[in-house]
């Protein structure tokens, strides 16, 4: 009954405040019937599972010649009564099912239990709960749609499961996952070899065309066949699906060339889309009511949905869910699910990042709440006695104080450092102790887990755990009593080599809560105002403030010394420049801001960088195959091809076999006339390197960015899972140390690796859609600026890449951008044609262009290369202004 | 891929049953009257047949002949019908040979041979419906039919078939949780005492696993004794009162 539709179910059974019973069924729909579970397990859902046919008075025998579904309806019809009756008939029971006949048949039998459709039931029960309606609705259509259309295939049929399984164990076949190339999604993508070592394959492997890709999506589970060697093909070197092929001259050396044989897992998600112009409607197909909706990410193929409404959306984002994709169907098919808002408001486009990135976040539930710990003003919240005994006390021994970002509300750590008697420094770092408020497996961690990590947008955040915590009980605020975690260190005054570590819980007060800009100012000795020693005289304040200083000045000489020896060690000093969008009371963005970076960022910086460092050692003693590390994964080489063939177009080597070689190279190639150069190689290196992932097993690799042998996140439990699910293996590690026998024993092996994999992806998740929501903020400043007059629009960028048909420029803040020149425009300007050539040629080095900035309408629908469908963070219209504009920078050609 | 979900959340089995618990025993002693000792038993589906004859003299080559213990000859065979395909199962293949060398070892363990020095003992069961567990099933009738018999045994020999899945041991599997890709172990087990009298295991397990299978068998085993014992009193009253005592 309830899965035949499970977005549906879904839905109900969230709202559904009294028991469900659900019947086993043999389900084919392996995956729904998962889906189903996790959706029932899920203790925020409040739902119970009955299993009715292993229960004596619900238990109904099959009779004779009974199809199956009318016997599971039956089933649950007598699991309904029983239940009723269990209830003494307090409570009135519905069932739902689709069948009508059940409902005819069914509904008058028994009072009190009433079986109805779930269009019934939506009407009469949540009459007022538009949205499901209006994905009701849309599911009924598009099951209705499926029905008939018999069409000429095609695409060739995937093979059975079985065929394929044999195929992967016989490396007849390839399994991997699909990655479209964003750039030309229509014809390139590549898989990604699954088990990379036992294969000699080295390389992705290439699925070009439509037909080889075989209905598949981007991100999905697939199986190829590698074709023969004389089809192999190279990839296209040009920047757009230009509809005027060049030839073959556009291609480089062929790579291994493959088909999709079959597809083992589907990832499908939610996907935003837009519908077409009106006029494209009505040439669209002879059936209204069908209608080709283009996904914002480019490199989903168009769905295909029915729905009525298609003019009243015009100018929407929907969230559309795909269901099938038939081998006669040229699209997939799919149903909305739900009207995000008006493409181009700040709402909608926000939501549509979120969505996106599959971040789902709801509003913590009471229940949830329910577990906090109280501090109002009538019941302030205190530190209890017994936690005091058992914690070390560092209220008044030790001189506490946090730096953070102006206005930060979540501090999560706090450093001290003193001098000891015995010759010797003591420095601490004191972290929130957020897992003594959040138990293991309490509904608040739960929560926090599936959150996995706080969500940072330009304009607003996402908290992992509920505001009490993260604002006030767990973040480390000045003057008041705080659970910490503290890692101590004694360092020999001279040498500053470590002596001894402490690890334990403490009890801290913080005594100030400093800005990175006013400890830098203290630093420099500058006049500055300390908010908490306002009210203090001058004598004592004086005094304070000198030994604040004196704080200070030893930790810029511990850090520098800390950062010295990685150095040495190797370390990458990579680059990446953010700008941030300041905004007004009203969300309305004033400026852009690149960050600026103080020596004191960085002391912070290396003192968490240690924190972490130790505390992973730790627990890798304590538990070698269960502990959560973080490290590097090995980099791609064919990544840092880009940076490679740069440097040598000016005249530097880059070597990229270790850190400590790329460390090096990076640090000659440094062009003293230009400083640009080096911070722009950094840069590239920075993008070529892989994302730093959570790892369960130690593992050492030449290329370890930080120059530590082991690294984890330990320094900010409020805002990441993975500092938590240290935090409490830091602590199972102390109880072990202690002796103490802990009454529940570590995770397995296997729940770490499934926690590192969730918490990287969703750390992947959150950094794309901060990314993606910095772009935005970018592409709203400008929108609203006049290209012509505004001289915020215009700006230097330097062209890292030419391609056959267009350039890869870099602007000095902000990200790699991308602006993608159609070779047309470049045709179109009055060119010199001394410089066509020497711009196509490859290895060319890089010119400054000035570049006008003018934003893509985000209304636009169409996915040509000026569409807005995936923000490339700035695309600039170049058609327009390129002629003088490059008249300009021809002319002061800057050289390099 | 994903097969069938043996252990649901809420601890219920395929057929409903919870981890630790038997399927349904029954059993009937003395079904034959030719026989020296006779046994008839349902497990769950699992039905089987036991027929013993002796001890009796060597017969068949003498050579096989024990100076101070009886020889224990034990045969296994499935009837046609007792799969759900029907299939002729012709004597002395693979299986069945190695089966009955199985239920030999079990009950040479068991039985009292040394009272019967230079004799035979035979020991017949036939499977009638399989439905997983047939090595245990066909002890437990064994011992029964033995029992009839007369013949004088150190204890009982229960048998039972524990499988291992998401951590949890399940007790007398059946068949569709035998071959759903749970490692399994068969224990024949002499309760009194608690000494194994045959462990048959060819799954691969996790060594760590192992002590707790075997403890969960040799409950389940427990439980089966008790059962079959309630039988044999069951029988021995029925018997007094047909011959009049």
């Amino acid at each position: 009954v309830f899965e035949q539709n499970p977005c549906s179910c879904s839905h109900l059974l969230v709202i559904y405040d009294f028991i469900e019973c659900t019947c086993f069924c043999n389900v084919r729909l392996c995956r729904y019937y998962k889906r189903l579970q996790t959706l029932v397990k899920d203790p925020r859902h409040d739902c119970v599972l009955f299993a009715n046919e292993f229960q004596k008075y619900s238990y109904c025998p099959r009779e004779k010649g009974e199809s199956q579904e009318k016997w599971q309806t039956r089933c649950v019809y007598s699991a309904a009564v029983w239940y009723y009756n269990h209830l003494a008939g307090m409570m009135n029971i519905v069932m739902i099912t689709e069948d009508p006949e059940a409902v005819a048949q069914l509904s008058c039998l028994t009072s009190g239990v009433y079986v109805i459709s779930v269009q019934d039931y939506l009407q009469s029960f949540w009459s007022d709960l538009q949205a499901a309606h209006e994905l009701f609705s849309s599911i009924s259509q598009a099951q209705q749609e499926t029905e008939g259309d018999d069409g000429e295939k095609e695409f060739p049929e995937h093979l059975p499961a079985e065929v394929l399984e044999a195929g992967i164990k016989s490396e007849r076949y390839i399994q991997g996952t699909l990655n479209v190339n964003k750039h030309r999604a229509q014809n390139e993508a590549f898989v990604r070899p699954k088990n990379f070592s036992t294969k000699n394959l080295t390389w992705d492997v290439l699925v070009y065309g439509r037909k080889n890709r075989n209905r598949a999506v981007h991100g999905d589970e697939v199986v190829v066949e590698l074709l023969p060697k004389n089809e192999w093909r190279g990839r296209d070197t040009a920047l757009t699906d230009g509809d005027e092929k060049t030839g073959e001259d556009n291609e480089s050396t062929p790579l291994p060339t493959g088909r999709i044989v079959g597809i083992l897992q589907r990832n499908w998600r939610d996907y935003v889309v837009t519908f077409p112009t009106r006029d494209g409607i009505q040439s669209q197909s002879r059936n209204s009511q069908r209608i080709l909706t283009i996904p914002w990410d480019q490199r989903i193929p168009k769905i295909r949905i029915s729905t009525q409404q298609a003019e009243a959306l015009q100018d929407h984002r929907v969230v559309v869910r795909i269901d099938s994709w038939e081998s006669t169907s040229f699209y997939p098919n799919g149903h909305s699910v739900r009207v995000l808002g008006r493409a181009g408001e700040l709402e909608t486009e926000v939501q549509t990042i979120l969505i996106e990135n599959c971040i789902h976040i709801l509003p913590f539930s009471d229940a949830q709440l329910r577990e906090m710990p109280v501090n109002s003003l009538e019941k302030p919240w205190t530190v209890d006695a017994s936690e005091v005994a058992e914690r070390r006390d560092l209220r008044d021994s030790h001189l506490v104080f946090s730096i953070d970002p102006r206005g930060c509300e979540d501090v999560d750590d706090t450093l001290s450092i003193r001098k000891l008697p015995n010759r010797r420094l003591e420095l601490g770092v004191h972290i929130a102790d957020v897992t003594h408020f959040v138990k293991e497996g309490s509904l608040t961690d739960l929560e926090a887990r599936s959150r996995a990590t706080t969500y940072y947008l330009a304009d607003r955040r996402y908290d992992m755990l509920p505001a009490v915590l993260s604002a006030d009980l767990c973040s480390l605020l000045g003057g008041a009593d705080r659970y910490a975690m503290s890692v101590l260190w004694e360092l020999d005054a001279e040498s500053l080599e470590v002596q001894e570590v402490w690890y334990g819980r403490t009890l801290i007060r913080s005594s100030y809560q400093l800005h990175y800009e006013l400890a830098q100012a203290l630093l420099n000795g500058e006049q500055v105002e300390v908010e908490e020693l306002a009210d203090l005289g001058p004598q004592e304040k004086g005094s304070k403030l000198a030994q604040l200083t004196e704080a200070l000045e030893m930790l810029t000489h511990v850090a520098r010394h800390l950062r010295a020896k990685r150095d040495r060690g190797g370390a990458l000093e990579l680059e990446g420049v953010e700008v941030g969008a300041q905004l007004d009371e009203e969300r309305n963005i004033t400026a852009l801001v690149p960050r600026q970076p103080l020596e004191v960022h960085e002391t912070v910086a290396e003192c968490m960088i240690y924190a972490n460092h130790w505390v992973a050692r730790k627990i890798q003693e304590a538990f070698p195959n269960q502990a959560l590390l973080r490290r590097h994964p090995p980099p791609q080489q064919e990544l840092f091809k880009q940076l490679v063939d740069t440097a040598k177009a000016k005249g530097f080597t880059v070597d990229t076999r270790s850190n400590k070689a790329l460390a090096a190279s990076l640090d000659r190639a440094v062009d003293p006339q230009d400083p640009l150069v080096n911070r722009l190689f950094r840069m590239m290196a920075t993008t070529a390197m892989s994302q730093a992932l959570f790892y369960w097993l130690f593992h050492v690799h030449e290329f370890q960015c930080l120059a530590l042998d082991r690294y984890t996140h330990f320094t900010s439990p409020i805002r990441r899972y993975a500092d938590i699910v240290v935090h409490r293996l830091l602590t199972a590690a102390l109880h072990m140390q202690r002796g103490v026998v802990s009454g529940k024993a570590p995770a397995s092996n296997k729940e770490v690796e499934e926690m590192a994999h969730h918490v990287n992806s969703k750390n992947r998740a959150a950094q794309a859609a901060q990314m993606r929501s910095t772009a935005l903020f970018q592409c709203l400043f400008f929108r609203d600026r006049d290209p012509q007059t505004d001289p915020c629009c215009v700006a230097d960028a330097v062209v890292y890449s030419i391609r056959d048909n267009g350039v890869l420029p870099q602007l000095p803040w902000g990200r790699l951008t991308e602006v993608r020149l159609p070779y047309r425009a470049i045709g179109e300007v009055s060119c010199p044609r001394t410089q066509r050539p020497r711009l196509s040629k490859p290895g060319l080095k890089p010119a400054t262009f000035r570049l006008q900035g003018k934003l893509p309408t985000l209304e636009s629908r169409e996915r040509t290369w000026s569409c807005s469908f995936s923000w490339p963070p700035l695309l600039f219209d170049l058609s327009k202004h390129f002629s003088d504009n490059f008249m300009v920078s021809a002319a002061g050609h800057r050289s390099y | 891929m994903a097969g069938l979900e043996l252990l649901s959340d809420q601890g219920y089995r395929l057929d409903g049953r919870k981890a630790t618990e038997l399927r349904k025993l029954q059993a009937r002693m003395g079904v034959f009257t030719q026989a020296d000792g006779s046994a008839y038993l349902e497990q769950g589906n699992t039905k089987a047949l036991a027929v013993v004859y002796g001890p009796h003299e060597m017969r068949g080559s003498r050579s096989r002949t024990l100076h101070d213990r009886a020889v224990i000859n034990c045969q296994y065979s499935m009837a046609t019908f007792s799969t759900a395909e029907r299939k002729r199962r012709p004597h002395g293949d693979r299986k069945s040979t190695e089966m009955s060398l199985h239920l030999k070892q079990t009950f040479e363990a068991a039985v009292m041979t040394q009272l019967y020095p230079r004799s035979q003992i035979d020991i017949y069961v036939k499977i009638l419906q399989s439905d997983g567990g047939n090595y245990s099933v066909c002890v437990n009738a064994a011992t029964l039919a033995v029992i009839d018999a007369g013949i004088p045994m150190r204890d009982y020999v229960c048998a039972c078939t524990v499988g291992f899945v998401d951590e949890t041991p399940l007790a007398d599997l059946c068949y569709a949780e035998e071959n759903g890709g749970v490692s399994s172990l068969a224990l024949a087990l002499l309760p009194r005492g608690g000494q194994i009298a045959l462990l048959q295991m060819d799954a691969r397990l996790h060594q760590d696993h192992l002590e707790t299978l075997i403890e969960a068998a040799m409950t389940a085993c427990k439980g089966v004794s008790k059962v079959l014992d309630e039988v044999v009193r069951q029988h021995l009253q029925e018997a007094s009162v047909l011959t009049g005592e």
